[in-house]
């Protein structure tokens, strides 16, 4: 019987984030965050604006300097900057679609790829394509020719490069038709079942929670709300933490 | 006489290309002009006349070695005076930062080596009755470098993933960060190789342009104004701008005399830049509030 | 919660007359030293020292450009090498046949100087800082050509001789006076101008250039006075260098002393004329009395920049400053007095509107706005709320004149507001705050609230310069506005302070008291609350609120719902540039889209 694995291991989420905070200079954003997301779950991270969401992803990234702590598949991540992020398997697509304009659609997944010893390279860039079958068709192509949800859906296929563990993506549904947002989000789907986690951070309420597993709203740089998707009375519960405990006024149903 | 011009002209204007390359790539690396890449040039002039003349090298070993020297300046330049100055606030530090480090280096030659203009080698045995020989190699060498640099240029940025991680860089230096690519590695090779271009402009250029010290404040000026015309981090305007400034030199010299064209070309410089800050080619740059 | 302020032990500036001499002890010990040299009777000491004192009437003037405007015009050595052939040439009567008295030839080199000081300058108010370092390098260099060339006036490589100025300034300790009083007035005018608005002005323009212009300051003018200035000093120091050296040739001005004024600035620091001073002496008493230097001495000053650059970017000022090291308490609370509110503001009868119509702007293919129309008035807050990139400070950008729409109307009154001119909506008394704090770090918190009353001022430049009456008039007067402003908002017990140790929520109440010292009609707040306790939200509210109540209409562009439904009468949504809803914030609460909008269902 082969020995298993220390009873710490087996409890210990994929992501585990505690006393995290970070902000801009002397503007303190985050105030000591705490969350977790398990192997192969997707968590939505909602919140008005303003609240830190995207403060929040780039620190657990590296983007930004931060101070608490922050375990990644049982490793201290807490000082590690985007390129340990990404080798340790833990990807952020950042918001507004950035991708090289001036570079081909092929070049700009090679890019993701960029340490990786070239064989897997190549490999691991085609299944990154075959995920969008659309960009994949205009390799070739500039990126700047692409429009914005394309855009959006090669910066996902750059993150998908590493092929992460846990995937960070920042309102990848931001300027995009209902129709594209679908589509990414059916990305999503399918990379949940893949056994990929996925951190997701999104507007649209309704669409994001049908993705989920679990929630949480993030407002004025504090954890508000942490539920399954499955609970009753979500939407209710979320509107409520929005607007801060001080809203008077009756929700209108 | 129109010959002189021209060959002339395309010839120094090649050098000017070449230093005003030397700044882009800087500047395409950490988005800051260094004041380092006239030091480059006049160091190519001078480690080469004194590897060559002084000790005696062969012209290849010499070249090399200039080249290599060309890389550790540029390296030493980033470390030293521009990774030290991104981190702070204060922008214009960079400015100075570059400036004490390339006069330093200026002043160091200038008491060990030599302050007047020294005989630079030539550098290819041509036999100037030979066909090969009918134009001067004084005169083809900075346009052969000229070219070979675009090209070389070119592959790299095309064919290597290096060399579009460099683009990447230029184009958006967040993105490139968040997608794990090693910033700072980047931008060390990208100063490398822009030490290694400044050098290669001032060696191929010193039969001209002799081993001078004061060479530095020619190329820091002559060789900003491609870049100032062509538009910042555009390769093809600074090549464009360079051969048409060596030409519009050239000719000024010869129809008006020395001075006289020194203010003209002076004076075209002002009048494009306070017309055009961003310069011909380049795109203007939208103020934050 | 306490109602009054905690105490906060923080640096209260030095008065009386103890107070004014403290400042100036390092002065007084210069003057007398310098008064008393001749005692020594060294003529090589006076020597070192005379050519000191030149170099510090250019450096002086070279000081407010560099260390107050900051601008990096490396090349201010053309200012010398024209002063001095200017006044060679023609106290030499190369210029025309006539010699000219050495006074009237002086005179005139500070006049050149003073023209070229402007030409050479004027790129700076278009180009970047390179570009413009490189244009004046540029400059010097053709400077130095054309004195080469230009052999009937200059003598050209041969040179000219400099000219002896008569009794009671004849060459030795008589022209030593001559060089220690012109260094005196140039310490003194340049004192004057950076302890006046202006020189605040300067410093606003080199660190909070978009804060400066909400304040009404205008670049261009003044940077034009002030290289003006620079280059007549410039010109006069040149004047008396060919009268020192006695015979000057072009070589005589090299690079290396460009970089040696430049040196002597960054030694002492921005922002500060002893620091300077004292760099300056340094610099160029240095070499003389370590002779195996004087080869290296460049290659010192360089090295000595670059560690400057890199360690101390503050200078020999900023390590002098030892009054800003004492520690402030650590728990400030903010404690704004609205109360106090209609001291500063003077209730309006008459009501304006600030009204928007059709405004469009697109970047690139952007629509960041899309066809806008809102109405701000006398009286009320406004609240402009929408989703990140809905174009709600695009939309204040606009209406405060930083950027221009494509199409649409901007209207005070029924009179069009003109767009790109964000200078001049002080006028208007239309005041505004920023999303992250505009300030000057080096600066206490009650300059960077003067900066805010720059326009009310009466006095002129040359009053400022001359410390006439009316600038003491106008000093007193900003002193005590910004005083009342700072005690409204309640930061008064930190006006003393460096402004960079501020915390960010107290910066966000001082941007607002420098807004109030425009006697706002209109007030547009972006994202004030960003980064606040719920305590001091609470607080900036009723501030806010008071601040309406006094006539100022005020427009807020947030992100916290609470403050927004708390204490506006209107709210506009925004959502991708177009309006989603306008109306009461109750309205607004309950409107369905509005809460779909924001919460992205």
């Amino acid at each position: 019987m082969p020995t298993s694995a220390p009873e710490s291991r087996v409890h210990e989420p994929l992501l585990q984030v505690s006393g995290l905070s970070a902000g801009y200079g002397k503007i303190g954003v985050l105030n000591g965050i705490d969350f977790t997301v398990g192997a192969g779950e997707v968590v939505a991270l909602l919140g008005p604006n303003g609240a830190g969401k995207s403060t929040l992803l780039k620190a657990i990234s590296g983007l930004l300097p931060r101070t608490g702590s922050i375990r990644f598949g049982g490793q201290d991540m807490s000082k590690a900057d985007p390129g340990e992020t990404v080798r340790a398997g833990l990807v952020h697509v950042v918001e507004g679609h950035r991708v090289f304009t001036q570079l081909s659609v092929i070049d700009n997944v090679m890019l993701a790829g960029y340490g990786l010893p070239r064989d897997k390279r190549t490999t691991q860039v085609e299944e990154a394509l075959a995920f969008f079958p659309d960009i994949a068709a205009k390799r070739h192509d500039r990126a700047v020719t692409l429009s914005g949800g394309q855009q959006q859906m090669l910066a996902v296929a750059q993150g998908l490069v590493r092929r992460p563990r846990l995937l960070m993506l920042d309102e990848p549904s931001a300027g995009l038709s209902p129709v594209l947002v679908d589509r990414v989000l059916a990305a999503v789907a399918r990379l949940r079942e893949a056994g990929t986690a996925v951190l997701l951070v999104e507007q649209l309420i309704e669409k994001a929670l049908a993705a989920s597993d679990r929630v949480y709203a993030l407002a004025r740089g504090s954890i508000v709300l942490e539920a399954s998707t499955g609970e009753d009375d979500l939407p209710n519960r979320l509107e409520r933490a929005y607007f801060g405990q001080d809203a008077h006024a009756p929700l209108a149903s | 006489m129109l010959v002189s011009i021209v060959s002339y002209g395309l010839a120094v204007g090649a050098v000017y290309a070449l230093i005003g390359i030397t700044y882009n790539v800087m500047f395409s690396a950490s988005r800051v002009f260094s004041f380092t890449a006239g030091m480059l040039g006049m160091l190519g002039g001078v480690l080469g006349a004194l590897f060559i003349n002084t000790m005696g090298m062969n012209a290849v070993l010499a070249f090399v070695l200039v080249m290599a020297a060309g890389a550790v300046l540029g390296l030493v330049t980033e470390i030293l005076t521009v990774r030290p100055v991104l981190k702070s606030i204060e922008q214009h530090l960079y400015v100075l930062s570059t400036l004490a480090f390339a006069l330093m280096i200026q002043q160091v030659t200038a008491i060990e080596y030599n302050t007047e203009p020294q005989p630079f080698p030539v550098l290819l045995p041509i036999d100037p009755n030979s066909w090969l020989g009918i134009v001067d190699q004084k005169f083809w060498l900075p346009v052969l470098a000229c070219v070979v640099t675009i090209v070389g240029l070119e592959l790299l940025y095309r064919k290597t993933l290096i060399g579009r991680a460099f683009l990447a860089i230029a184009e958006d230096s967040y993105a490139a960060r968040a997608l794990g690519l090693p910033e700072t590695r980047l931008r060390m090779a990208s100063y490398a190789i822009a030490g290694v271009i400044g050098a290669l402009a001032g060696f191929t250029g010193a039969q001209m342009l002799l081993a001078f010290i004061g060479n530095q404040a020619i190329l820091n000026f002559y060789g900003f104004v491609p870049v100032a015309l062509g538009g910042m981090g555009s390769n093809r305007g600074a090549v464009i701008g360079g051969l048409a400034l060596g030409l519009f030199q050239q000719a000024a010299n010869f129809l008006v005399g020395g001075i006289f064209a020194s203010v003209a070309v002076f004076a075209v410089f002002i009048i494009v830049l306070l017309l055009r800050p961003e310069g011909l080619a380049g795109a203007a740059a939208a103020r934050r509030v | 919660m306490t109602d009054t302020a905690a105490p906060i032990s923080a640096t209260k500036a030095p008065t009386g007359l103890l107070g004014k001499l403290e400042g100036k002890i390092s002065w007084i010990i210069l003057g007398l030293v310098g008064l008393f040299l001749p005692l020594l009777d060294d003529n090589y000491i006076g020597v070192i020292a005379q050519r000191a004192y030149i170099y510090w009437v250019l450096s002086a003037g070279l000081n407010l450009v560099v260390g107050y405007a900051g601008q990096i015009a490396i090349g201010w050595v053309s200012m010398l090498t024209l002063g001095a052939y200017t006044t060679a040439a023609l106290a030499a009567g190369r210029v025309g046949g006539v010699e000219w008295h050495p006074y009237l030839a002086l005179i005139a080199g500070g006049a050149m100087g003073a023209v070229f000081g402007v030409i050479v300058g004027l790129p700076a108010l278009r180009l970047r800082t390179f570009y413009f370092a490189m244009t004046t390098l540029g400059f010097a260099t053709i400077v130095t050509q054309v004195a080469l060339a230009w052999k009937d006036v200059t003598g050209g490589g041969v040179g000219t001789p400099g000219p002896n100025f008569p009794w009671p300034f004849e060459p030795g300790w008589g022209f030593y006076y001559f060089c220690f009083i012109l260094a005196a007035l140039a310490t003194w005018i340049t004192a004057n101008i950076g302890a006046s608005r202006y020189g605040r002005a300067l410093v606003a323009i080199r660190d909070a250039e978009v804060a400066a212009e909400a304040s009404g300051i205008a670049k261009p003018k003044l940077l034009i006075l002030i290289f003006l200035l620079a280059g007549a000093m410039g010109g006069v120091a040149g004047g008396l260098f060919s009268s020192l050296q006695s015979y000057i040739t072009p070589d005589a001005f090299t690079f290396e002393m460009s970089v040696l004024f430049f040196i002597g600035i960054l030694i002492g620091g921005r922002g500060s004329i002893l620091g300077p001073a004292l760099g300056t002496i340094i610099l160029t008493a240095l070499p003389e009395f370590a002779a195996p230097l004087v080869q290296w001495s460049t290659f010192l000053y360089a090295a000595l920049l670059l560690v400057i650059v890199l360690v101390i970017p503050g200078g020999i000022a900023d390590l002098l400053d030892y009054k800003n090291r004492r520690p402030l308490e650590q728990h400030r609370e903010i404690v704004p007095r609205p109360e106090l509110l209609s001291r500063i503001l003077d209730s309006k009868s008459e009501l304006s509107t600030i009204a928007l119509s059709g405004i469009a702007l697109h970047f690139g293919g952007v629509r960041a706005i899309d066809g806008l129309d809102l109405e701000i008035r006398s009286g009320e807050v406004h609240g402009l709320i929408g989703p990140n990139g809905s174009g709600k400070t695009t939309t204040l950008n606009v209406i405060s004149g930083y950027y221009r729409p494509n199409a649409g109307q901007l209207k005070l009154n029924g009179a069009d507001l003109p767009f790109d001119k964000p200078y001049a909506r002080a006028g208007y008394r239309i005041a505004r705050t920023f999303q992250t704090p505009r300030l000057v770090g080096a600066a206490s918190v009650l300059e960077n609230v003067m900066i805010g009353g720059t326009i009310d001022g009466s006095g002129s430049f040359a009053e400022a310069m001359l410390s006439l009456p009316r600038h003491h008039r106008d000093e007193k007067r900003l002193k005590e506005s910004a005083a009342r402003a700072l005690a409204t908002v309640g930061l008064e017990s930190l006006a003393n302070v460096r402004a960079d140790r501020l915390q960010h929520s107290e910066l966000r109440f001082m941007e607002i008291a420098r807004a109030l010292m425009l006697r706002p009609a209109f007030l547009l707040l972006d994202e004030p609350a960003a980064g606040l306790s719920a305590e001091e939200i609470r607080r900036l509210g009723a501030l806010i609120k008071a601040i309406s109540r006094e006539g100022t209409g005020v427009l807020l562009v947030e992100h916290h719902a609470d403050l927004i439904f708390d204490i506006c009468d209107r709210v506009t949504v925004l959502n991708l540039g177009k309006m989603l809803a306008a109306g009461t914030p109750a309205e607004i609460r309950s409107h369905r889209e509005v809460v779909s909008a924001y919460l992205g269902a």
